[in-house]
């Protein structure tokens, strides 16, 4: 880590609306770097890892900011912040394990200002955000002068710092579908400290439960910090559906996930210490989300 | 690169019509060109709470926070929350009274993180206070004097309101 100094020079431009943000990116392509909260650019700017010309800020683009119901599901504006997903009573009665994990991130201050769009779009392994939305379905949003596309979030990231986004794309939303019959999630994550540390090691998990034949009818589980990207444990997943939620299949889904993840050693930890946190955290996700969808089906609602 | 933008900032109520490059911090413009130094500047990385202000109600790091977007936006520093000279307010009274100031560089950022908290949440247990200031580093209290200064400060605060 380089000794922090003020931040280099740069312009700033601020537009007003999406289609003005995506001509000014057009216009700027390869020198200019979007700007949300700023929690983590402000810091990399300051390290002289980046030094970009331009800085296209987007907080004064309201429409980018808003979580509204969408066909059963919700579509979340790119530049929602933390804090409003953590208060947000729509996210809460659908998708709760989203707001627990953003009220994990960081601090209040935080979390008032970076948002689920920079979370994604930094694409780093350490992110928190990626894992719990891939296992919701969540597909996102791409804007350009060229015109809008929707993308799988799984096939977003690319490599480290690396997304599918072409160099005039902005992502403007994250969509989730509605979520089938009696269904659960929880992410999990494994920290030195308990509060402003970044993720070890962190596994979502997401479980819909067969009422009638007592199994797993189906199942997502995707890692942080457990390769280069997020990743989704597809062996894993494949395993367990139709599984009773037995201790031993349990044991059987968290072998398979370690042998998919790609952890490496790093200061934080070494690979072994994150391939044994990956066993304990996939079983202990599993439970969770199985305890909620159980809980949904013993009350009968879907 | 235009060096100069021209910038509104609300401050603790007050306009100011400033001139400033876009790479400023509101940290580095609050201090450097508005003398309010009552903000203090520590790690610089969004680490420690000392540059804690409050954006529109809601407590953020000054340091990561550019100037720029501050615009149009109320700001509350240290300087505003007391509303007359020699007057303190109620968090700030809780502080000294419970001995939750001792070096004091970290007192204005927890200072204004607790009345952004308290805003929000007036009765708060004492997890929840304990939550709400993990963004903040005080290397004297050892932080017991800090929570229960925010825990008495809620008590006072809601004594007040409903003698109001």
């Amino acid at each position: 880590m380089g000794y922090l100094r003020r931040l280099p020079r740069f312009e700033y431009l601020a537009p007003r609306s999406v289609d003005e943000a995506c001509s000014v990116l057009a216009e700027h392509q390869g020198d200019a770097r979007l700007f949300a909260g700023g929690t983590d650019l402000v810091l990399q700017m300051k390290r002289r890892e980046i030094t970009p010309r331009t800085i296209i800020g987007l907080k004064g683009v309201p429409s980018l900011s808003s979580i509204r119901a969408q066909a059963g599901g919700i579509a979340i504006g790119a530049m929602t912040t933390f804090g409003a997903i953590e208060s947000s009573a729509l996210v809460r009665e659908r998708y709760d394990f989203l707001c627990e994990t953003a009220a994990a991130i960081g601090s209040p201050e935080i979390r008032a200002v970076a948002t689920v769009g920079g979370n994604l779009s930094g694409a780093l392994p350490c992110a928190d955000f990626p894992a719990p939305l891939m296992t919701l379905g969540a597909v996102i949003r791409l804007r350009s002068v060229r015109g809008e596309r929707a993308l799988a979030l799984e096939d977003f990231f690319m490599e480290f710092a690396e997304t599918a986004a072409a160099p005039d794309e902005i992502l403007t939303e994250i969509e989730l579908p509605v979520r089938p019959g009696f269904t659960g999630g929880a992410y999990v994550k494994f920290r030195d400290r308990h509060a402003m540390d970044m993720t070890t090691t962190g596994v979502a998990a997401c479980v819909t439960w067969d009422r009638e034949r007592q199994v797993v009818d189906d199942v997502k589980i995707a890692l942080s910090v457990s390769g280069p990207v997020p990743l989704r444990v597809k062996n894993a997943e494949a395993f367990l559906r139709g599984q009773a939620f037995t201790e031993n299949a349990l044991e059987e889904a968290a072998c398979l996930a370690c042998q998919e993840a790609q952890p490496r050693t790093s200061w934080r930890a070494r690979k072994e210490f994150r391939q044994e946190l990956i066993m304990v955290l996939t079983k202990k996700a599993l439970r969770q989300a199985a305890g909620k969808a159980r809980a949904a089906t013993d009350r009968g609602n879907a | 690169m235009k060096p100069l933008s021209p910038v509104s900032l609300k401050v603790n109520g007050e306009p100011y019509e400033l001139s400033i490059p876009p790479w400023r911090t509101l940290l580095e413009v609050l201090r450097e060109d508005l003398s309010l130094t009552g903000t203090k500047r520590s790690c610089q990385e969004g680490q420690c709470g000392a540059c804690t202000v409050l954006l529109d109600g809601h407590a953020i790091y000054s340091c990561l926070f550019l100037a720029v977007e501050a615009q149009g936006k109320e700001i509350l520093t240290i300087e505003g929350l007391a509303r007359s000279a020699g007057a303190l307010d109620t968090i700030q009274k809780a502080f000294v009274e419970t001995g939750a100031v001792q070096c004091g560089f970290c007192t204005p950022g927890l200072i204004m993180a607790t009345k952004s908290f308290l805003d929000e949440n007036p009765a708060p247990s004492e997890e929840e206070v304990r939550r709400a200031t993990v963004g903040h580093l005080c290397r004297c209290t050892g932080y017991f004097q800090i929570i229960e200064a925010i825990l008495a400060a809620a008590r006072e605060r809601a004594a007040k309101g409903a003698a109001a």
